[in-house]
């Protein structure tokens, strides 16, 4: 079998075939960089939306679903799901203690210890202790008192009474505090830091006919601020405990009166009770259980549950029907924030396709110029009895090599860069160390010497490519002594601490496959012209 | 007379190996069809040397083409019979293997192959055939990656989906895809790793290195074995390509202007090894232009504007 032998002399006897394979290796590194931090960066955000999310959302709008610790009970019950979570939901207004600011936010109303048990909420709570510089400012101004953070907080006021707690997103106060560049928060003005401080929050309760009811309006203690890492989330929710939103939404528990009797003994008879209604139940799937598989599950649950409240009295509140309930996976649930992002990558995964495209022009070309290079080769296997076929296989397998080569190097070339990414980046936003420039302006200066070393003997592409290697030195050097320092993504502007140094494998796989098929499609079109050589016009060729 | 005689008799004692009966053969040059051969015919016997004398471009290379299958006659232009088969009715395959084994070319530029040495260039003939495996085995190595690429892809796919990406059956069907075609890649260059391999074990030990070697060192070149071809003498070359045409054990030696490219004692050191072989019972074909060179065959078949003119011992 001649081909492998002469597919591998082909390919380590000349440079052409390297230009390729360095060439399919760059197209096949640049896809996978930028493919690789695009789903980085998605990953990122879907990772932070999910955060305060669960993996399954159990959801209906005002009035509510009736008896949710029986439906919870009922989730808890299936070996699918770890642990559930009641929250209520509704928009409100907040008014900001200094700045005479009022801003629209979502509120949920949640149970501190089982909303933790489902989203790990303690790990989203920005502050565990009072920083140094607030420490500070309350013995300055003598006596004020320094908040104790608690692992979790109790946000509603329960029998001592008192006012009730909220945990405001991180970015809703912008007066107090800075971002970091490691994405931790340095307090700037203790005076405003908000768990000194207590907000008021205003919710407009609907009543079961849809009307708007009257506003309730409540002072909340600050309790702590959390973070979810992204923006719209940390910007614009504010989380009160669950009694406390039921009340102020007109959601709790509430006695049913037999209006009958009024007429006949002047008195309402209490016959029953509505029961409290939340909006959303959160749920978190068992380890190894996938959202869809709890999904699944979450809905037979819900239908055991409505089953159950069913065969209660004719006065029992029924939950709502199962087909208005909406139960989604968190990333169904998120659908609209992440729809846009996937929507650029897949975008940039096309347009990058073309990549493809160079790859196949470019082995054609090359392949095309090898073949026209070795049409009397050709000639001689034809001679010698190699088949069609034979000679169509030396350069598809050439090609393959080629492809499958520049694919690998490619990958690694790809891997290198994404998982030292936030090193380069990094390096980038200092100016250059002195060492880098003068080394490149050496250089230079000794291709240039060599050039007119070159010159003077008469060397004309040895004197040309010695200026061209002092001219991109040189440049190189320049770039490098005005480089002062430039960061792409500045995490106190951009709401990440670090890019995403993750290969997507399977974008990377897929482009290493694209390549190599693309290759061997341009080799393939040369080849066949080589094996459609004919051999006496191939011996004559000069 | 005594002795012309006997030679006649034993020639007509021999089989004819290769006959040749009117061909005609047609080039376009343009739209303008120019008949290279107008009805010549030639007789080979087994053992003989002819020698094919003619001017340039009286048609005798291509009369040599025709006759080494490197090329077909013009329809109903003719017919070539090998021992009693018709080689103008050969399929691809079979003419193949007629220029494989039943033939040996030798060329005036040699037509060496630059990348491989002198060895390499010697047995080339002996690598070439189509064995039932040469198409099958790289394509099994492509299903066996493929098909292991594949379960690979779809075992472990859920594992390197970015969550972003929701395990769907099309995306995992995706990913087994591509991992098949990236693992029948993979098998494909592996096997041809292990032919290369292999092939360079067979290149230094097999049974055709042993008889290429021992034909180049016939030839003298015994010290050249390793060397590319641009490392050699024009001579050195020829012979090189003789023992290439050689490697396969041809029952023909077609020699087109063997000596065209070389000076005159190279040139009969070429004859003189020929003759050599001749006498050993080869049946050599050979075209020139040259009266000189062609005194060395038994017989001398003179083509003029691509018509026999004159067969004679």
């Amino acid at each position: 079998m001649y081909q492998p032998l002469l597919a591998n002399r082909y390919l380590g006897s000349r440079i052409i075939p390297l230009i390729a394979v360095a060439a399919v290796a760059l197209c096949v590194g640049l896809v996978i960089i930028v493919v690789s931090v695009m789903s980085g960066f998605l990953d990122m955000l879907l990772n932070s939306g999910r955060t305060l999310m669960g993996d399954v959302i159990i959801r209906y709008a005002d009035p509510g679903i009736p008896h949710y610790d029986l439906l919870i009970e009922e989730i808890e019950s299936r070996p699918e799901a770890l642990a559930a979570t009641p929250v209520v939901e509704s928009f409100g207004l907040l008014k900001l203690p200094y700045g005479n600011r009022t801003e629209g936010v979502q509120v949920w109303g949640i149970d501190p210890a089982s909303f933790d048990q489902v989203v790990d909420f303690k790990d989203s709570l920005v502050w565990t202790d009072t920083p140094p510089e607030v420490r500070k400012f309350a013995e300055d101004m003598n006596g004020l008192e320094i908040p104790v953070f608690d692992e979790l907080p109790r946000l509603d006021p329960g029998s001592a009474g008192g006012d009730p707690g909220v945990i405001l997103g991180v970015e809703i106060d912008s007066a107090a505090k800075v971002r970091r560049m490691d994405g931790s928060y340095e307090v700037k003005a203790p005076a405003f830091w908000m768990p000194f401080r207590d907000v008021e929050i205003t919710l407009i309760p609907i009543s079961t006919s849809g009307a708007l009811e009257k506003p309730d309006n409540r002072r909340f203690d600050v309790a702590n601020e959390f973070q979810s890492g992204v923006y719209q989330i940390d910007s614009r929710r504010a989380m009160i405990g669950l009694e406390t939103g039921q009340r102020m939404l007109g959601l709790e528990a509430a006695p049913i009166y037999d209006t009958r009797l009024l007429d006949e003994t002047g008195e309402l008879e209490r016959i029953g009770t509505y029961p409290a209604r939340v909006q959303m139940v959160l749920v978190r799937a068992a380890d190894g259980v996938s959202p869809e598989a709890l999904r699944d599950a979450v809905n037979l649950a819900y239908a055991a549950f409505a089953a159950r409240i069913d065969d209660e009295d004719a006065m029992t509140i029924r939950p709502p029907d199962q087909a208005f309930v909406g139960i989604r996976t968190w990333r169904e649930q998120l659908r609209d924030l992440i729809g846009p992002v996937e929507k650029e990558r897949e975008l940039m995964r096309i347009l990058f396709s073309i990549v493809y495209l160079v790859c196949a022009g470019l082995v054609l070309s090359i392949f095309w110029s090898i073949v026209h290079e070795k049409t009397r080769d050709i000639g001689i296997l034809r001679a010698i009895g190699a088949s069609r076929p034979g000679v169509l296989g030396v350069f598809l397998a050439y090609g393959l090599v080629i492809g499958l080569v520049g694919a690998v190097l490619g990958a690694l070339l790809g891997w290198t860069v994404v998982v030292n990414i936030n090193a380069i980046h990094e390096a980038m936003g200092e100016p250059a160390p002195g060492w880098t420039w003068i080394t490149a302006f050496s250089l230079a200066a000794v291709m240039l010497a060599t050039a007119i070393h070159a010159g003077l003997r008469g060397g004309m592409l040895r004197t040309l490519l010695s200026i061209v290697g002092a001219l991109l030195l040189s440049g190189v050097g320049t770039a490098l002594l005005l480089h002062q320092g430039f960061l792409m993504w500045d995490p106190a502007v951009y709401y990440f601490n670090s890019i995403p140094n993750q290969v997507d494998w399977s974008s990377a796989i897929l482009t290493m496959a694209g390549a190599i098929v693309f290759s061997v499609l341009g080799a393939a079109i040369p080849a066949a012209k080589a094996a459609d050589t004919d051999p006496v016009k191939a011996l004559r060729y000069e | 007379m005594n002795a012309s005689h006997d030679q006649s008799s034993s020639d007509a004692a021999r089989e004819p190996v290769l006959v040749a009966s009117e061909l005609r053969k047609t080039y376009r040059m343009g739209r303008v069809p120019v008949l290279v051969l107008k009805d010549a015919s030639i007789e080979v016997r087994s053992g003989e040397w002819i020698a094919i004398l003619g001017a340039s471009g009286s048609g005798k290379s291509t009369l040599l083409h025709l006759l080494g299958g490197l090329d077909r006659p013009d329809r109903d232009g003719g017919m070539i019979r090998f021992e009693g088969r018709r080689v103008s009715d050969f399929g691809g395959a079979e003419l193949n293997t007629y220029r494989n084994r039943s033939v040996g070319f030798v060329f005036q530029f040699y037509h060496l192959l630059p990348e491989l040495s002198v060895l390499e260039n010697a047995m080339l003939p002996c690598l070439v055939p189509n064995r039932w495996f040469s198409a099958t085995l790289p394509l099994l190595a492509a299903v066996i990656g493929g098909g292991v690429g594949a379960a690979v892809g779809s075992t472990f796919g859920v594992e390197i989906l970015p969550t972003a990406d929701a395990p769907t059956p099309s995306k995992i069907a995706l990913l087994a895809l591509t991992c098949g075609v990236l693992g029948a890649a993979i098998g494909v260059v592996l096997f041809q790793l292990g032919q290369v391999l292999a092939e360079r074990s067979r290149l230094r030990h097999g049974p055709q290195a042993a008889i290429s070697r021992h034909t180049l060192e016939e030839f003298g070149l015994g010290h050249r074995l390793r060397h590319r071809p641009s490392q050699l003498s024009g001579g050195e070359r020829q012979r090189t390509a003789i023992a290439r045409a050689l490697a396969s054990e041809p029952s023909i030696l077609m020699a087109d202007e063997p000596t065209g490219n070389l000076d005159a004692t190279t040139g009969r050191d070429i004859l003189d090894l020929l003759k050599k072989r001749h006498d050993a019972g080869l049946t050599i074909v050979m075209v020139t232009h040259d009266p000189a060179v062609a005194e060395y065959a038994d017989r001398i078949v003179r083509l003029e504007d691509g018509r026999v003119v004159e067969s004679r011992a």
